[in-house]
């Protein structure tokens, strides 16, 4: 694994304008960086990357189970009891899910280490997807990269199959936040997708789904009877439609169950269920009678995007991330630093993690993120990476 | 190889093509039916098991789309006596109570899931080819006309009109009409707004 320097494509911000990619740059910071790229070799993509992500997909899955039958890690969760019933009977009826994505920590050699499953609102999947792909065929068709050169991203293929073969409703609507436009072309993405697969697929911003005598309606009164939601379900649950999730005849992607999967507190319940574990790093539900100590990271039970994530690094250098999920639960998870690599083109160094894609239950490529701090945010830059042996 | 066979978008790219304005919407083609019965009678394009299933379609609407009233004098008084019937929805002090459904309007063939599927075969798919090529998209073409039920107002027996009294025909056969205007709506008891407070107060979901 090394990060090489690479000129960018004439005309490539261009380009994502006309295909939707409206959030190539953030406040004037790039997000999409294509300066550089990773290298990795398909051994390393194979052994180190792809195979633990399906063992560890697995592990979570085996957890469900035990967690949907058991109080106790109910309670540790933060799941409100009025929708237990509501998450045993989406897993045991075998409610089908979409995607997820686990975010790793790896250098290029041992194993990688789980620092957390965003499993019910994970995004960053067109530029996975579909950006980093037309990225590499161009490159090559330019003589910039070598004509072998492959890339772990068979993302798109593996979301067409599923929405061919997922038992799903139609019409089946997509729903995000309407104003903020990376979720909305996440969305656009994933309907395009499904629209290739067949689906009728439609839109609905998520403040416009309608309540009536206990059904979901679209904006023209009609019950929804499936529907995409980049919307968390821990906000869900507590918002005033929640009451309806239990009564309505809805089909949720994520379906309900997957918010056991997107809360931190999987982290600690996972090395419960296998310690010492080779892909997971000890963690533990928070006392807070303990202060955080050198080594050791805190992550509030529902955070996204690095969100009010704090840690102490063994030098004793405390870093924090500001954010609005100050008001649940934590946990401790060990640090594992992520690997520094030298950003030639901002004289810099950056850390870099690897956020690895489940589609179903199978593997489906990597997306790069960099930072120059040692926690991962949503502003973090996006690099594309090659397979060359 | 580890990577997708090919990228595609279809729906991303925004062409001309997409600007379809309510002005220039296009008339469509419906079929107007008292019954399924009499829809396997007539028709020779599409089968009896098809018939079966837009009067279904349409059935299962008329609860949600047709007018509702308080109680059954008001609603015989605009559909005529002994054409109400009750409605699944109740109000504080009873049912409401509702026009029975006199016949119902099949639309297109390639619409008739509830008027958006595009015929795959009609689009145009193009892979993306990237900075230096045209990366193309089809028109969703959403112009269809819904299946619906229709009624019969009691001053005017001989013509069907949609829930939304859009009169669309003195007789059944076929019938062009804009679809925009026979669109059938069931809004009028959905409480909204129940989703995105969260989202609202905290801006920061995605991950």
């Amino acid at each position: 694994m090394k990060r090489v320097d690479t000129v960018e494509r004439p005309q490539w911000r261009d380009y994502a304008e006309r295909v939707g990619f409206q959030f190539h740059t953030f406040d004037g910071e790039p997000y999409w960086d294509e300066t550089a790229y990773y290298q990795f070799t398909l051994q390393q993509i194979e052994d180190d990357l792809e195979t633990p992500t399906e063992e560890l997909h697995g592990m979570a899955m085996d957890l469900v189970s035990d967690i949907v039958r058991d109080a106790e890690k109910l309670r540790q969760l933060a799941i409100p009891e009025l929708f237990w019933n509501h998450i045993y009977n989406s897993w045991t009826n075998g409610e089908p899910h979409l995607y997820g994505r686990m975010d790793l920590v790896y250098d290029g050699k041992g194993p990688a280490k789980l620092l957390e499953l965003n499993y019910d609102t994970p995004t960053s999947l067109f530029e996975t997807g579909f950006f980093q792909w037309v990225w590499l065929e161009e490159k090559i068709q330019r003589g910039e990269l070598p004509s072998g050169a492959d890339q772990f991203n068979s993302l798109q293929d593996k979301l067409e199959e599923a929405f061919r073969s997922l038992p799903l409703p139609q019409p089946f609507y997509f729903s995000s936040v309407s104003d903020n436009i990376e979720d909305k072309g996440t969305v656009d993405y994933l309907m395009d997708i499904a629209q290739q697969a067949g689906m009728d697929a439609r839109y609905i911003a998520i403040e416009n789904i309608g309540e009536h005598d206990g059904q979901f309606v679209d904006l023209e009164g009609y019950p929804i009877p499936g529907i995409f939601k980049l919307y968390p379900w821990e906000f869900m649950v507590r918002e005033d439609f929640g009451k309806t999730i239990r009564t309505s005849n809805t089909q949720w992607l994520e379906p309900s169950w997957k918010m056991l999967l997107s809360n931190k507190g999987i982290l600690p319940l996972l090395w419960q269920k296998y310690p010492d574990h080779p892909n997971l790093l000890p963690a533990f539900f928070e006392d807070t009678t303990q202060a955080l100590t050198k080594g050791w990271v805190r992550k509030p039970l529902f955070s996204r995007e690095g969100a009010n994530v704090e840690l102490i690094t063994e030098q004793g250098e405390n870093i924090s991330a500001d954010g609005p999920y100050s008001d649940g639960r934590y946990i401790r998870q060990a640090l594992c630093p992520l690997p520094t690599f030298r950003d030639n083109h901002r004289h810099t160094d950056s850390y870099t993690m690897i956020g690895s894609w489940v589609v179903g239950d199978s593997a489906a490529g990597i997306a790069i993120r960099e930072d120059s701090t040692l926690i991962t945010k949503d502003s973090s830059r996006f690099l594309p990476h090659i397979i060359v042996d | 190889m580890k990577r997708s066979k090919k990228v595609a978008l279809m729906l991303m790219v925004p062409t001309t093509t997409m600007m379809l304005a309510g002005c220039g919407e296009d008339p469509a083609e419906a079929v107007v039916f008292s019954s399924p019965e009499e829809c396997a009678s007539l028709v020779t394009s599409t089968s009896a098991d098809q018939c079966y299933a837009d009067y279904r379609a349409a059935q299962a609407l008329h609860p949600q789309v047709a007018p509702k009233y308080l109680n059954k004098a008001e609603c015989e008084n605009d559909f005529g006596s002994g054409q109400c019937e009750a409605a699944p929805q109740q109000h504080a002090s009873g049912s409401f109570f509702m026009p029975m459904m006199m016949g119902y309007m099949a639309g297109q063939m390639f619409n008739r899931q509830g008027g958006a599927m595009p015929n795959p075969a009609q689009q145009e798919e193009r892979t993306a080819a990237g900075t230096g090529g045209a990366a193309g998209a089809a028109a969703n073409a959403r112009n269809g006309v819904r299946t619906q039920p229709l009624y019969k107002s009691r001053d005017d027996r001989g013509t069907f009109r949609t829930a939304t009294n859009t009169p669309v025909a003195r007789q059944t056969g076929p019938v062009t009409v804009r679809p925009s205007q026979v669109q059938p709506r069931a809004g009028q008891f959905a409480q909204r707004g129940g989703f995105g407070a969260q989202a609202a107060a905290r801006n920061s979901y995605g991950g």
